[in-house]
């Protein structure tokens, strides 16, 4: 036998903690190796999206003008040389009923309307198909729909749909093929139908506008067509690469993978607390027998070298478990987020980098975490195996010390295999909350016996003898007891911060959409009708006391010297907006901006587009484009604005100013304030009537915000459950910690039993002492939670986050209640250990 | 005299490598109210095992256990816990003080175990400190006080709840000559002044001395009872000359 076998039997004699420890690991590189994986789903549907979305096209032109191509431009592109096919897409919202089936519920749905050339589409694109075929030339009506959708709405191939507001000659189109979740299938959320353009165009009185041609060029021909499509085609257009598209759908995802991986590194960083706090406590236990082995000429290398092993071997058979569980574990994310559509992904794909890497984090991480204990290890001397009994409660802040490296370690690893600037949050912003949550766990460590004291007060007058008991062994060591109070902090900090999070971006987004819509309720259009022509039906919706248009259309917008860029112009009523009480002025004043609007050669411009330099009174110049620049003068700087293709949002204006100035007469948005005294119900159904009969979509502010915050909530609860697998690893460590103490203590806890403590008692003691542990990690886990999100909240746009930090009180109680729970769940079996503590053995056991 | 410990019959065994052990082989003995009675015998003999038996910590293969009129041998855990947290008091060896508590908590603890309060108790605690000396040092922890300190905060714990019988398990065995005499000289103390009844286990003649009756324990059985009185001398040496003659 050599020396070194002692680290095998080391682990073997102490069963349970070794095997919690493994499942730790194994919990923490699992969730890495999930996130790692998800994201690569995420990555690789990304690619396949953009790959699919732009087919064999290197340009996508897309029309300015809300009206679209004409057919004359259309036929201009298709004859520019190099260009090899031309693939026309016409874009339009409606609403699709069922036929009538007294089996069946009859199904409404608004959905993303793509009219699309059958045999220049198939030139151009290939479609992500589940069943069935694509479009023919032959069968005018044939359709194609998003599988999850069909599935949802009970609908299958060769089932039909009634275009609602159609002309009254057009049949209902039939599904022949089913759409995959990637590529077109995955527009607009999968609410989407693409169909015959011409058919499209026919169905309607207003045709669908042309909103972009893909063109498939001759190899290396991109800049010779762009220089001909600057030359030849008259109508204003934009032109898109196909990186461009894949850029845009990227950013989209980005911060999916950048909350998952900071989620990988707390878990991670949970299972290196729990393997430093395990073999830590070996070390304690087994001084003796370390002097020992010293007194016997081991040297300070071999001590070392045997608890080093015994992490390699935890980190090795942990990381091994817990790679195979990540697979399982990204399996099920990924079908959430599937399920969700909260962000594209492909199926599962088992990348060897990735699994590799999570594997080589988790053996780094463990073994990084076991140098700690065995330098400890190695620093014991032989004189320790002669003193009569061991002292805990030393070294909190030496320990303390090597985990804040330690977690320095764990950042440095991440960032090194997974880079920081995937996420949406700055690099800067990631080290910030980490470095918060390194703090809130030091410093809840060092204040350990106050905060015990107090929170432990109610379990004292709950428990009595127990309670206190319970609440005092928790200062027997300190460090021991801060590094899992820590590990539980840690967790349930993520879940508090997340949450803080979410509610602020629930918040602002209740306000933002608050702001926007005068009254709380409009009807969106599949296209923009003439105003006029509207007018006065719509003033005419029950229980409506106003009806008011409001006109979008992109322009041209340029300040002082700058170069000109895309803008997007809306025409409002101040008067509307004014009674309403609706936007939030970040500058000037409101009453005199609603004036200026009025008067004339006004906008109100979003926060985003007015940035450092732009302020009120400043000069701003609108066009459309080939045409004469106007100016502008800034009346106020909003907040939110509605949103448009730019991506700072609409610039506000009059409607007198959008129709004399710029023509624009037409709108696909009409808002609604209803008249006192209605109700919130009736008024709804009445938009809601008005909104089919135009073949509209009824919006009203508080579905809005329950959509955006459901949509938030959806990826939100993927995060949440990775926090709460965190707590899990923590739980686990407050086991191993209390069961420890327990074998520890067997004595005292004998003591007990002979002067009449009964089992229950001894039981209700141990358990005391873990809920005391979760409730000062809730707690803590409440302030460093909070500190985190004020951080995240505080340091970004006051877009993103504009209604400041919102708290979410349910859940800063339930986090209190989890961590008191969760410890106690985990503080059962310690206490069933306690309650058998052999009582005639165990006070005759000395040290 | 009110008779207030019985022991009838007492059989201990234990497995060992697949077999049974018998640590006592059918011991009886009866022990009257305010009577100092010491178990002798040496390492091995069976006098941790008998004491263990009559404080209920443990219960026998066979024969039963009669403390204060309750039959220990035929409770469940529960009310034999709840027996022992009555009726008896404990002092080890090794003090086995609660580092956590001071030491008015400690000498509380059978109080605190039931659920009441220092406060309710502070004035029984303050005479306890009083009694064994240590009326000053109520604030400090155990590992402030030297050892026979804490083996006399360990005897004012046993006394606290005026048990019907305190059982010492070898109390002076881990203290030097001088306060193990201390040590001594207080339980006797109790007995004589306050009538507490006491069985103490030991291996050590000079602390047998101080009882009233000694019994002499070997391969599980009482061999021999030596009756002593009540003495205030506590000399020895008659009762080492006894034993010797018994072997011991």
């Amino acid at each position: 036998m050599h020396l070194a076998a002692l680290a095998w039997r080391g682990l073997v004699a102490r069963r349970l903690r070794t095997g919690l420890t493994v499942l730790g690991v194994a919990l923490g590189v699992a969730v890495v190796a999930g996130t790692l994986l998800a994201n690569q789903a995420a990555s690789e549907a990304v690619e396949r999206a953009a790959a699919q979305l732009m087919g064999r096209a290197e340009l996508r032109v897309r029309a300015f003008d809300p009206v679209g191509f004409s057919p004359r431009a259309i036929t201009t592109l298709r004859q520019i040389p190099a260009v090899l096919g031309a693939a026309a897409v016409a874009e339009r919202r409606l609403t699709v009923s069922t036929l009538p089936d007294p089996r069946k519920e009859d199904v409404f749905s608004l959905l993303l309307a793509i009219g699309v050339d059958a045999k220049d589409e198939a030139a151009i694109r290939t479609y992500d198909l589940e069943a069935g075929a694509f479009l023919t030339p032959d069968s005018p009506t044939d359709a194609l729909v998003n599988a999850a959708w069909a599935r949802a709405n009970g609908l299958g191939l060769g089932d039909q749909l009634i275009l609602t507001g159609h002309r009254e000659d057009v049949p209902p189109v039939r599904i022949v093929g089913l759409l995959g979740d990637l590529g077109v299938g995955a527009l607009s959320h999968g609410n989407v139908l693409v169909m015959h353009r011409s058919t499209l165009t026919t169905a309607f009185e207003v045709p669908a506008p042309v909103t972009y041609v893909d063109l498939q060029l001759a190899p290396g021909r991109v800049e010779d067509v762009q220089n001909a499509l600057d030359r030849e085609l008259t109508e204003p257009f934009i032109v898109e690469t196909a990186a461009d598209a894949a850029r845009q759908l990227g950013r989209a995802q980005a911060g999916f993978a950048g909350i998952s991986f900071v989620f990988g590194l707390i878990a991670l960083l949970v299972g290196a607390f729990l393997v430093a706090n395990t073999l830590a406590m070996t070390v304690t236990e087994r001084t003796r027998e370390i002097g020992l082995l010293r007194a016997a000429g081991a040297t300070r290398g071999q001590v070392r070298g045997l608890f080093l092993r015994q992490g390699i071997v935890i980190g090795l058979i942990g990381s091994v478990l817990g790679t195979a569980l990540g697979i399982g574990l990204a399996a099920l994310a990924i079908g959430f987020l599937r399920s969700t559509r909260a962000v594209l992904v492909t199926g599962l794909p088992l990348n060897p980098l990735a699994l590799g890497m999570a594997l080589l984090m988790g053996v780094a991480v463990t073994a990084a975490a076991s140098t700690i204990p065995a330098i400890g290890a190695s620093r014991v001397s032989p004189l320790d195996a002669l003193r009569s009994s061991r002292q805990p409660g030393r070294g909190l802040w030496a320990r303390l010390r090597w985990i804040v490296v330690l977690e320095a370690l764990v950042l440095v690893i991440g960032a090194a295999l997974y880079p920081l600037e995937r996420g949406e949050f700055s690099p800067l912003a990631v080290v910030g909350a980490l470095a918060i949550l390194v703090a809130g766990t030091g410093a809840t460590a060092l204040l350990l016996q106050p905060l015990a004291r107090m929170v432990g007060r109610p379990f004292e007058w709950f428990f009595g003898a127990e309670g206190m008991l319970g609440r005092a062994n928790l200062g027997r060591d300190r460090a021991r007891t801060g590094l899992t109070v820590g590990a539980l902090i840690v967790a349930l900090a993520s879940v508090v911060a997340l949450g803080t999070i979410t509610e602020s971006a629930r918040a602002t987004a209740d306000r933002w959409v608050g702001s926007i819509l005068p009254g709380g309720y409009a009807i969106r259009l599949g296209l923009p009708v003439e105003v006029d022509a509207l007018r006065s039906d719509f003033e005419a919706t029950a229980g409506a006391a106003v009806a008011s248009p409001i006109v979008e259309f992109p322009a041209v917008a340029r300040q002082g010297e700058a170069p000109a860029q895309e803008a997007s112009l809306a025409g409002i009523d101040p008067n509307v907006f004014e009674a309403t009480g609706s936007l939030i002025f970040v500058h000037g004043d409101r009453t005199t901006a609603f004036r200026a609007l009025r008067d004339g050669g006004a906008v109100l411009v979003p926060e985003p587009f007015a940035g450092d330099e732009m302020g009120v009174g400043s000069i701003v110049w609108l066009s459309l484009p080939g045409e004469e620049e106007q100016a502008f003068t800034v009346a106020g700087v909003i907040a939110y604005t509605l949103p448009a293709r730019s991506a700072d949002g609409a610039i506000l204006l009059s409607l007198a100013d959008a129709a004399e100035r710029f023509g624009a007469t037409r709108s696909s948005l009409w808002t609604f304030v209803p008249q006192d005294g209605i109700t919130e119900g009736a008024f709804q159904s009445a938009v809601a009537g008005k909104a089919k009969s135009y073949a509209g979509e009824a919006i009203s502010a508080r579905e809005l915000a329950s959509d955006l915050g459901r949509s938030i909530d959806r990826l939100i609860g993927l995060f949440d459950v990775l926090a709460l697998l965190a707590v899990v690893i923590a739980a686990l460590g407050v086991l191993n910690t209390l069961a420890v103490g327990v074998v520890e203590r067997a004595r005292e806890i004998a003591i007990l039993r002979s002067h009449g403590m009964t089992i229950g008692q001894v039981q209700a003691m141990v358990v005391s002492e873990a809920a005391i542990m979760g409730a000062v990690g809730g707690i803590a886990a409440v302030a460093t939670g909070l500190l985190i999100a004020w951080a995240i909240v505080g340091g970004s746009t006051p877009r993103d986050f504009g209604a400041g930090l919102a708290l979410p009180w349910p859940l800063l109680g339930s986090v209190v209640l989890i961590g008191i729970g969760v410890a106690s769940l985990a503080g059962l079996y310690p206490a069933r250990l306690a309650a058998r503590t052999p009582i005639t053995r165990s006070i005759q056991h000395f040290e | 005299m009110t008779v207030i410990l019985e022991a009838h019959n007492l059989v201990k065994s234990y497995p060992l490598g697949g077999r049974s052990v018998e640590a006592l082989r059918g011991v009886s003995l009866s022990v009257s109210k305010g009577e100092f009675v010491a178990i002798m015998g040496s390492s091995g003999s069976g006098k941790s095992t008998m004491l263990h038996l009559l404080g209920g910590l443990d219960r026998p293969t066979s024969g039963e256990v009669v403390i204060d009129g309750v039959n220990v041998s035929q409770l469940n855990d529960e009310q034999a816990t709840l027996t022992r947290r009555d009726k008896t008091g404990f002092v080890f060896q090794f003090f086995n003080l609660i580092p956590l508590l001071n030491v008015a908590e400690n000498v509380a603890l059978p109080f605190l175990i039931a659920g009441e309060s220092l406060g309710q108790h502070r004035q029984r605690v303050q005479e306890l400190l009083a009694l064994v000396g240590l009326e000053d040092k109520a604030a400090h922890r155990p590992d402030q006080l030297s050892a026979g300190e804490q083996q006399r905060v360990a005897l004012a714990r046993a006394l606290a709840p005026e048990p019907a019988i305190l059982l010492a398990d070898e109390p002076t065995g881990n203290l030097d000559y001088t306060t193990g005499t201390e040590i001594l000289d207080l339980i006797w103390d109790s007995c004589d002044r306050l009538g507490q009844t006491i069985v103490l286990v030991t291996h050590d003649a000079r602390a047998a001395a101080y009882a009233d009756r000694v019994l002499v324990v070997r391969d599980g059985s009482i061999r021999e009872e030596i009756v002593l009185g009540r003495r205030r001398d506590h000399e020895a040496r008659a009762l080492i000359a006894r034993l010797a003659a018994l072997g011991l």
